[in-house]
C-alpha cells in the first residue's frame, strides 16, 4: 500500500487503473483512473456531461463495483468489502443533485433513517436529527414533508441526513445542480463549513467552476479519464 | 420513529391497494374460520351427545356415506352376550329431506332403551309405545320445521303425529326427529336394519377388557368396527369428509391469499425501487430491507387475519341464527380456532413476503437510485 510512503495525513482513497464498464462492454464510463485523496481534503471533480463523474462517485461510495483496477479506502479494497452497506453507514455521507429524500417521511424522519444502522436509541435518534437540522437551519420544519419544502431546503435536509452517522467522507454529486444561484451559494457554504468544522473529507462533483475554485484541488475529467490533476498536497 | 413506523408507513401509503389485499386475506381467513368452526362444532356436539346419553361404545359399518351403511339388527343379541356389556340398543340414523328441511337427522331408536330416557319432555309426551305412529321433535327441529304438538310431519310417504317436543341436551339431538325404531324401519323400507349399536358397559370395565370386547365384536362383524365414544367422531366417514373438505377449502383460500399478498408486495417492491436505492445509499443493510418487506407482508397478514376472524365469526353467528340452519349447526368458535386462523394469516403474510423481499435485496444500489 502507498500508505507507508505518506509523510503526513492519512490516505483516504487511492485508485489505480480504475475502470467501469457498463452493458457488457459497450459503455466504458471509466477508462483507467488514478488518483489519491487525503484525510480532510476538499476535492472537486469537474468535466463534461457523461465523462464518468457520477460513476466515479458511486464507486467511491461502493454503490457499485469497479470492473477493473483497484480502489482502496484507508488501505482496504472496496471491491472486497463483505458488507458495503456497513461501509456506507459508518463512513460515507451522500448528497445528490436530486436530493433523494423519502417522500412519505417527514424532514425529521428522513434524517433519522440512516441512524437505524447505528447504535442510537429512539430518543437519541430524535434528538440527533433535531440537532443536525438545527445545524442546517431547518429546526422549524421538522414535521414537514419534503414536498412542502423548497429545493434549497430539501438539499439542506439531505445534507443533515448525510451527517446522521457522523461520516468521515462526504460524497456530493452536483448538490447545487437543481438550485438557483442564491440557494446554491448557501448549500456550498454549508458544505464548506461542515468540511472545516468536522474535518470531513469532501469530494464534490460540479459543473460550476466558481464552486470548484473553492476546493483545494480540482480533478478534471474527460471521457472516463482524469485529464488534469494538480499535484497532491502531500505528494513528494 | 421506530422501524415499525417505517413498516406501517409502507402499508398506509397505498390505502386502496392495502385495503383490497386485506379484504382478500380476510375473506380467505373468514372461510377458514367458518368451515373449520362448523366441522369442529359438529364433532363436539356429537361427542357431547354420546356423553349425555351415556354411550360408551358404538358399533357400526366401516363403509357408508355421510352416515354408515345399515346392517342386520340381529347383531344386537350376539353383542349383548359378551362380558361387560350392560346394555346394547340399536338405532337407525338417517339424514332425510323432510318437508321444508333439506336435510334433517331422523333417529329411530329401540323402544324403552336408555337412549329415550335422556330426553326431557318440553311439551306433550313421549309416544305411548313402539307401535304408536308418532314422533317427538328435538326443540330445534320443531322450530326449524315450524311444528308443534298435534301437527303431523311427513316422513317419506308417511304422515306421522307429533306428540312431543323434547330437549336432548345436545344440538344433534335437538335438531333431530326421534321415533321408535320399528316405525322408522317400516316407513323407510329398512326392515330389520340398523346402522348403530350403542353399548353401555358395566361400571369399572378396565381398558384391557374394553380392548378384548372390541376384538370379540370384530370377530363376529368383520366389516364393522367398535369405537369408544371418544373415537367415534374422529373416525366417522362423514366427519372425515367434512373435515377434509373444510381444510381443503381453507387451503385453497390460503393459496389464493398468498398469491394476492405476494402480488401486492411485489408491486410495492417494484414501485419503491428508487426508495430502496436511497435506503441502500444511506447505509441500510440488505437484511434490513428484506426484513422491512417481510414485516410489511406479515403485518398485512396479521391485520387480514384479525378482520377475517371477526368476519368469519360474525358470519357463523348469523348463519347459526337463521332458521334453516338451526339444529344442524353449533359452531365451535374456540380461542384455539381463532388464534390458529390468525397465525395462518401471519404465516401467509410471511410466505408471501419471501420472494418480494428476496427481489428487493437483489437490487443494485446504483441502478435502484437511477430508477
Ligand atoms: N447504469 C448504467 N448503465 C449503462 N451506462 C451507464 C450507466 N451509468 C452510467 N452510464 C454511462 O456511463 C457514462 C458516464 O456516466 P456518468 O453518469 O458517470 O456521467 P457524469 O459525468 O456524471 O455525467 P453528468 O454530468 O451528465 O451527470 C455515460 O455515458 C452514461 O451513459
Ligand atoms: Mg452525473
Amino acid at each position: 500500500m502507498a500508505q507507508d510512503s505518506t509523510p503526513s495525513g492519512a490516505l483516504v482513497y487511492e485508485a489505480r487503473g480504475l475502470k467501469k464498464i457498463f452493458d457488457g462492454g459497450s459503455v466504458a464510463a471509466l477508462r483507467g483512473v488514478d488518483f489519491q485523496v487525503w484525510e480532510g481534503e476538499f476535492v472537486a471533480i469537474v468535466g463534461p456531461s457523461g465523462c464518468g463523474k457520477s460513476t466515479l462517485l458511486q464507486l467511491l461510495g461502493s454503490l457499485d463495483r469497479p470492473s477493473e483496477g483497484s480502489l482502496t479506502y484507508r488501505g482496504q479494497s472496496l471491491a472486497d468489502l463483505r458488507d458495503p452497506s456497513a461501509y456506507r453507514a459508518a463512513e460515507i455521507g451522500f448528497v445528490f443533485q436530486a436530493f433523494h429524500l423519502l417522500p412519505t417521511f417527514t424532514v425529521a424522519e428522513n434524517v433519522q433513517i440512516p441512524m437505524f444502522e447505528g447504535p442510537l436509541s429512539r430518543g437519541e435518534r430524535v434528538a440527533r436529527a433535531r440537532e443536525l437540522l438545527h445545524e442546517v437551519g431547518l429546526e422549524h420544519r421538522l414535521d414537514h414533508f419534503p414536498s412542502e419544502l423548497s429545493g434549497g431546503e430539501r438539499q439542506r435536509v439531505a445534507i443533515a441526513r448525510s451527517l446522521a452517522n457522523n461520516p468521515s467522507v462526504l460524497l456530493a454529486d452536483e448538490p447545487t445542480g437543481n438550485l438557483d444561484s442564491e440557494n446554491a451559494a448557501h448549500i456550498v457554504e454549508l458544505l464548506l463549513q461542515l468540511h472545516r468544522d468536522r474535518h470531513t473529507t469532501l469530494i464534490l462533483v460540479t459543473h460550476d467552476l466558481t464552486i470548484a475554485a473553492l476546493a483545494a484541488r480540482t480533478l478534471r475529467m474527460k471521457d472516463g479519464r482524469i485529464v488534469h490533476s494538480p499535484p497532491d498536497p502531500v505528494a513528494a | 420513529m421506530t422501524f415499525f413506523t417505517i413498516v406501517f408507513r409502507g402499508l398506509i401509503r397505498r390505502p386502496v391497494r392495502t385495503g383490497l389485499t386485506l379484504l382478500g386475506i380476510s375473506i380467505g381467513i373468514a372461510a377458514v374460520v367458518a368451515l373449520v368452526g362448523m366441522a369442529w362444532g359438529y364433532e363436539k356436539s356429537i361427542g357431547r351427545q354420546l356423553d349425555v346419553i351415556g354411550i360408551d361404545m358404538v358399533v357400526s359399518n366401516m363403509s357408508g356415506g355421510l352416515l354408515p351403511k345399515v346392517f342386520d339388527e340381529s347383531l344386537q343379541g350376539r353383542v349383548a352376550a359378551f362380558p361387560h356389556v350392560a346394555e346394547v340398543t340399536p338405532t337407525l340414523m338417517l339424514m332425510l329431506s323432510v318437508e321444508e328441511a333439506p336435510l334433517i337427522m331422523v333417529s329411530g331408536r329401540e323402544w324403552g332403551s336408555f337412549t329415550w330416557k335422556m330426553l326431557r319432555v318440553l311439551d306433550g309426551r313421549i309416544p305411548k309405545d313402539a307401535t304408536e305412529r308418532a314422533v317427538v321433535l328435538g326443540r330445534l327441529a320443531a322450530e326449524g320445521l315450524g311444528k308443534k304438538v298435534g301437527d303431523t310431519v311427513q316422513i317419506e310417504a308417511e304422515e306421522l303425529q307429533v306428540v312431543g317436543i323434547v330437549d336432548g341436551q345436545a344440538v344433534v339431538e335437538n335438531g333431530a326427529i326421534i321415533l321408535a325404531l320399528p316405525l322408522l324401519q317400516e316407513v323407510t323400507g329398512n326392515e330389520g336394519k340398523v346402522n348403530f349399536l350403542n353399548i353401555r358397559l358395566t361400571k369399572d370395565t378396565t381398558k384391557p377388557e374394553v380392548a378384548r370386547l372390541r376384538d370379540q365384536i370384530k370377530e363376529i362383524f368383520p366389516e364393522g368396527r367398535a369405537l369408544e365414544a371418544s373415537e367415534v367422531v374422529g373416525t366417522s366417514q362423514g366427519f372425515r369428509i367434512a373435515r377434509a373438505m373444510s381444510w381443503s377449502t381453507a387451503l385453497l383460500a390460503i393459496i389464493v391469499g398468498v398469491l394476492g399478498v405476494m402480488n401486492t408486495m411485489l408491486m410495492t417492491v417494484f414501485e419503491r425501487t428508487h426508495e430502496i436505492g436511497i435506503l441502500l445509499a444511506v447505509g441500510w443493510k440488505r437484511q434490513r430491507i428484506i426484513w422491512m418487506v417481510l414485516c410489511e407482508s406479515a403485518l398485512l397478514g396479521l391485520l387480514g387475519g384479525i378482520t377475517g376472524v371477526a368476519l368469519g365469526a360474525a358470519g357463523l353467528k348469523i348463519l347459526e341464527s337463521t332458521t334453516t340452519m338451526r339444529g344442524l349447526l353449533e359452531p365451535d368458535l374456540s380461542p384455539k380456532l381463532l388464534l390458529t386462523s390468525i397465525a395462518i394469516a401471519v404465516v401467509v403474510g410471511v410466505i408471501s413476503g419471501l420472494y418480494p423481499g428476496w427481489r428487493s435485496s437483489r437490487l443494485s444500489p446504483s441502478r435502484a437510485l437511477q430508477a
